[in-house]
């Protein structure tokens, strides 16, 4: 009985192994013939609909070579890539964001293109240098810049309407809490009775409408007050200690957590979302319990489908330093192990070609990074009645890049845990930010 | 083996010697080919990966750039930048809160269940039952039964007027939760070494207690307990043995959530490891859970063993 | 520990009804109480189970409109076939079935063949062998996790079917404890009377010491049956296509991503727990009686 049960098992056994296909074996079915197949990862399921269209024209100018797009959700996307370059199956090419470039290229993930830039003229010039300058290092270069994204305001211009107020766009502050920044915030802050901040009968405790929002983030909360007073989160790029124990960052810091908090024209860190990472921030601003969202530009869409009422932007205030935003690119990493090189440059060109740029920035997708097809994306979003000029104005005006080092992913994680209660307001900004700065010290020593 | 009497008697001195030795040798052989695969198995994947995560504590490496030896500071860094020390308390909560409950509650069925009753066979083969279940699976149904508003627990909370917590989501309850699940899926399995012990204490004893005057609850301290200490160290032992190691309901019910309320030590070392690629820091993480659960191990056995010779003398 | 073996053993060779079991509660009233409170104990374990049965063939309105309590209204297999088709769980069966059944032939058979050349078989270093294996239980597995994942990645492993198995598969010091024991309990005089009649080691093996325990490879074979299909961590790290995924790690992923299509999710559930409870069905008189043979931790 029981050699027959075995049997049966082992014939069972021997099918399911047959059926499992070969790739899980380990054993590879060699070449299918002329067409290749690459593997494209990315993330944003937007942006997907507009690369699915580049691609499509990429597939038609090289019928040989047939590109499937994995989405890779961001929460695990470093994680995932990482993995599978372990394991020799990562994808031929891949988003790569900023904080985990530096990872990546000490890591030996991404592919250095500057030969291959070299061999087929490519010409630098047309991308932003910002951008060129972020992807490079040492003569080396990582990726052809494809996109470029910074921090502006977005905000309510019903709103703005109804209490009479015109949104100016050269505000400015100082550190001292004083400016016509904090001026324009108290008026545009209402309670439930209709008072603004600047009347004296204004309740602290009844606010219907915060002013702005602004939160913990380095890149679109707090990074660019920081940048305007000339501070840095790390001192220079690759830098394998942060700069966080500065008074610039002390200053800055301060104006968001205790001045303005104080004066009750942002909304407070607690609501803004856990550690005030500012995840509600978009509910409130539909809702209209926050008059102005400081934001990126590639939550445009988002916006645009969610909230019931006419959107402007406006340029963030003038800081002591003058008006800086913080600045960032992705570009497509080219897997170092790939095992179809030739048919991933051409994609990779492609996609850094002013060609497929332009599909991108037309439909409204995502700034491109060739500086002259800027307009397109403008005049896209000009036509659904939001008027992106402000990010330009800022892109053109003075950036500061986003931080670059190996372990700089693990360090803002660090960063923004610990400058959470200073948010919260249970730790000053001093302490929160020593607390920061060794943690993320160690997490950039351990990244390099 | 049938050679030496095959073999004529030209040469006697010489044959049965020569025929004995490759007789040993032989069977020598056939031990070690029977031996072989497990032997492999234990050297490749038990020694090997002992001596390797020791070795491999001492450094810092993602598996992708060359290796940098580190001496001992990952094992100060895992505590001072990785909540291993938090890791360590809060999977000793677990314990704590996971086996003194799983044993009483294996105990308390197997005294309950140990007589001749139908009713009781069928009882314990139904407590028996979870113990098969796919932790996955049966976490992903506990996330069902506590969820604030679809789940039945709250539901009929409810219906008596009671609004219940956000189980999973409220740092008071999660690791309670955590420990319920495993002690549903065991109490059981292990009531079953509870009833072998107890099936396993003469009669005579208690009918010689209960001449002595001793009453049902005197005839359980000085007679069961006593006698159901091997059974009782066993479960005990297995279990905080396998409780520190716990991941899959961890993982599933909190992902180490509200916070890091629930992020055991096993967790922690598979989010080190696993997804900030630092083999470094993790190996030393399992280098101190294996001495944790060694020492503990250890002075259960200590303890159990001085009490038992207690007895007996 | 040897000596809960030896007593589980004994209890488990009487049948149940010995004197050393009690009567039971006599009187009337005790009695109803005593089956109430038999009742609630089934209730406490069998309604996740019979619970999550229902909501597996209710639509997602269903399970969020009615009590978990009721059965489905009209039962539908739509979520199965979902996840089966749209989530690749027929696969995700298929793997686990296929990797179970390799790691637990594989398991059974060489613990087997060491526990005979342990208990029956004269060689130098046996015990000291020996005591390397039941040193060897001592060692958790999460200590081996992180070595074996690195040993894995280096040899190009990672990724692959292989890895799933291979630590198992060429048997395990548990299984070899536990059937040695066994072995033990068989006279010499059984092997050395076939060794006399020129019967080599495997048969002796394979035809006299197996027919005599079955019982013991059966649960032996049982254990690492629910081993295999209940591993999680070890498969999860290992893998990273979603096409070698275990039910355990397809079930996590398949939460994880749509945690609040509890349809989706309890079917996804039942069928990495329902194989367990058909099996647990058939050998239950196995399980319970010889699991106290073993020195199995979880």
């Amino acid at each position: 009985m029981r050699a027959r049960t075995l049997a049966r098992a082992a014939i069972a056994a021997a099918a399911l192994v047959t059926l499992s296909g070969c790739a899980g074996w380990g054993i590879s079915t060699g070449g299918s013939g002329s067409t290749v197949t690459l593997t494209y990862a990315l993330w944003d399921p937007h942006e997907q609909i507009g690369y699915q269209a580049s691609i499509d024209e990429f597939e038609k100018l090289h019928p040989d070579i047939k590109v499937n797009i994995e989405n890779v959700p961001y929460g695990s996307y470093e994680q995932k890539i990482t993995a599978e370059f372990i394991t020799g199956g990562a994808p031929d090419l891949f988003w790569v964001n900023t904080p985990w470039l530096g990872t990546f290229v000490k890591d030996g993930i991404l592919t250095n293109i500057a030969p291959l830039i070299k061999a087929n003229h490519i010409d630098m010039s047309q991308y932003y240098p910002q951008l060129v300058a972020l992807h490079s290092r040492n003569g080396a270069i990582y990726g052809l810049p494809k996109d470029w994204d910074t921090i502006a305001i977005y905000y309510n211009k019903n709103y703005f309407k109804k209490i009479g107020l015109q949104v100016p766009s050269n505000l400015s502050w100082s550190a001292n809490g004083t400016g016509s920044f904090v001026n324009f915030l108290k008026q545009a802050t209402t309670d439930t009775s209709g008072h603004n901040a600047l009347s004296p009968q204004f309740d602290p405790g009844k606010v219907a409408t915060y002013a702005l929002g602004v939160y913990n983030d380095p890149q679109s909360g707090w990074g660019n007050y920081v940048a305007e007073l000339g501070g840095k989160i790390i001192p220079y790029p690759y830098a394998p200690v942060t700069s966080l124990n500065t008074a610039a960052f002390q200053q800055g810091m301060s104006f968001l957590t205790d001045t303005l908090t104080n004066d009750h024209v942002i909304v407070p860190g607690a609501e803004t979302g856990p550690n005030a990472n500012g995840n509600n921030l978009l509910t409130l601003f539909t809702q209209g319990k926050v008059a102005m969202w400081e934001a990126g530009d590639w939550n445009t869409t988002t916006v645009k489908g969610t909230v019931s009422f006419p959107v402007g932007v406006t340029t963030l205030p003038i800081g002591p330093d003058g008006r800086v935003s913080v600045f960032n690119g992705l570009i497509d990493g080219l897997n170092s192990h790939t095992t179809h090189p030739k048919q991933a440059w051409e994609l990779e060109q492609w996609l850094g070609s002013a060609a497929s740029q332009k599909i991108l920035g037309a439909g409204g997708y995502v700034w491109p990074a060739i500086k002259s097809l800027d307009p397109l994306f403008q005049q896209y979003w000009a036509k659904q009645g939001i008027d992106m000029s402000a990010f330009l104005t800022e892109a053109h005006g003075q950036v500061v890049n986003f931080p670059v080092s190996s372990g700089m992913g693990a360090a803002l994680t660090q960063i923004a845990n610990d400058l959470g209660p200073a948010w919260l307001g249970s730790t000053s900004v001093s302490s929160a930010l020593k607390q920061a700065s060794n943690d993320a010290n160690y997490a950039l020593k351990t990244g390099n | 083996m049938s050679v030496a009497a095959a073999t004529p008697a030209i040469g006697k001195h010489k044959a049965p010697a020569v025929t004995a030795d490759t007789e040993r040798r032989r069977k020598i052989r056939t031990a070690f080919t029977f031996l072989a695969p497990s032997l492999v198995g234990v050297v490749l994947f038990l020694v090997i990966p002992v001596i390797l995560v020791i070795i491999l504590s001492l450094a810092q490496w993602n598996l992708l750039t060359p290796i940098k030896w580190v001496g001992f500071s990952n094992y100060a860094n895992i505590f001072r930048y990785d909540q291993f020390g938090h890791s360590l308390i809060v999977t000793a909560y677990y314990v704590l809160l996971n086996i003194p409950v799983q044993t009483v509650v294996a105990l308390g069925l197997a005294l309950l269940l140990n007589n001749k009753l139908r009713g009781s066979a069928f009882v314990r083969v139904v407590a028996v039952l979870p113990f098969l279940a796919t932790p996955v699976a049966m976490s992903v149904v506990w996330t069902w039964f506590f969820d604030p508003t679809n789940g039945i627990v709250n539901q009929l909370l409810a219906h008596v007027g009671i609004t219940g917590p956000a189980w999973l989501s409220d740092s008071a309850t999660a690791m309670p939760i955590v420990a319920f699940a495993n002690i549903w899926q065991y109490a059981g399995y292990n009531m079953l070494f509870f009833l072998a012990g107890l099936q396993g204490i003469p009669p005579s004893l208690y009918e010689a207690a209960s001449i002595d005057g001793a009453g049902r609850v005197a005839q359980f301290r000085r007679v069961t307990l006593p006698l159901l200490r091997p059974a009782l160290l066993f479960v005990l032992v297995t279990g905080v043995i396998g409780s520190f190691q716990v991941f899959d309901t961890a993982y599933v019910l909190t992902d180490g959530g509200p916070g890091n309320a629930t992020t055991v030590a096993n967790l922690n070392i598979y989010n080190t490891a696993f997804q900030g690629f630092r083999i470094g820091e993790a190996s030393a993480m399992s280098v101190i859970l294996f001495l944790v659960i060694l020492v503990i191990t250890v002075a259960q056995f200590t303890y159990f063993n001085r009490r038992t010779t207690y007895e007996i003398a | 520990m040897a000596s809960v073996a030896s007593v589980a053993s004994s209890a488990a060779s009487t049948p149940a009804s010995t004197a050393r079991t009690a009567p039971g509660p006599r009187r009337g009233l005790l009695r109803t109480g005593y089956y109430l409170v038999l009742l609630i104990i089934v209730i406490v374990f069998i309604t996740p189970y019979l619970f999550s049965l229902f909501a597996a063939f209710k639509p997602l309105g269903d399970i969020l409109a009615q009590s978990p309590a009721r059965p489905p209204t009209s039962p539908t297999w739509a979520n199965f076939k979902e996840i089966f088709t749209q989530d690749d769980f027929a696969r995700y069966l298929g793997n686990t079935l296929m990797v179970t059944v390799i790691l637990t032939a594989g398991q059974v058979i060489f613990s087997m063949m060491g526990a005979y050349a342990f208990a029956r078989m004269d060689f130098p270093g046996r015990d000291a062998l020996f005591w390397m294996y039941l040193a060897t239980l001592m060692v958790p597995n999460v200590v081996t996790l992180v070595p074996m994942y690195v040993m894995f990645a280096k040899a190009g492993l990672l990724n692959t079917y292989w890895a799933i198995f291979l630590p198992y598969v060429l048997g395990v010091p548990q299984a070899v404890f536990l059937m040695r024991q066994n072995f033990m309990t068989i006279p010499k005089e059984v092997m050395e009377a076939a060794r006399l009649d020129g019967c080599s080691e495997s048969r002796i093996l394979w035809r006299i010491v197996v027919p005599i325990s079955k019982p013991i490879i059966i649960t032996a074979t049982l254990l690492a049956f629910v081993f295999g299909w209940n591993n999680f961590l070890w498969p999860l790290i290992v893998t990273n296509s979603n096409s070698l995924n275990v039910l355990s790690v397809g079930t996590a992923n398949l939460n994880s991503n749509f945690a609040d299509q509890w349809n989706l999710v309890l079917a996804a559930s039942l069928v990495a727990l329902i194989p367990m409870v058909i099996l647990f069905a058939v050998f239950q008189k196995h399980i319970v009686r010889s699991i106290s043979l073993t020195g199995i931790n979880r």
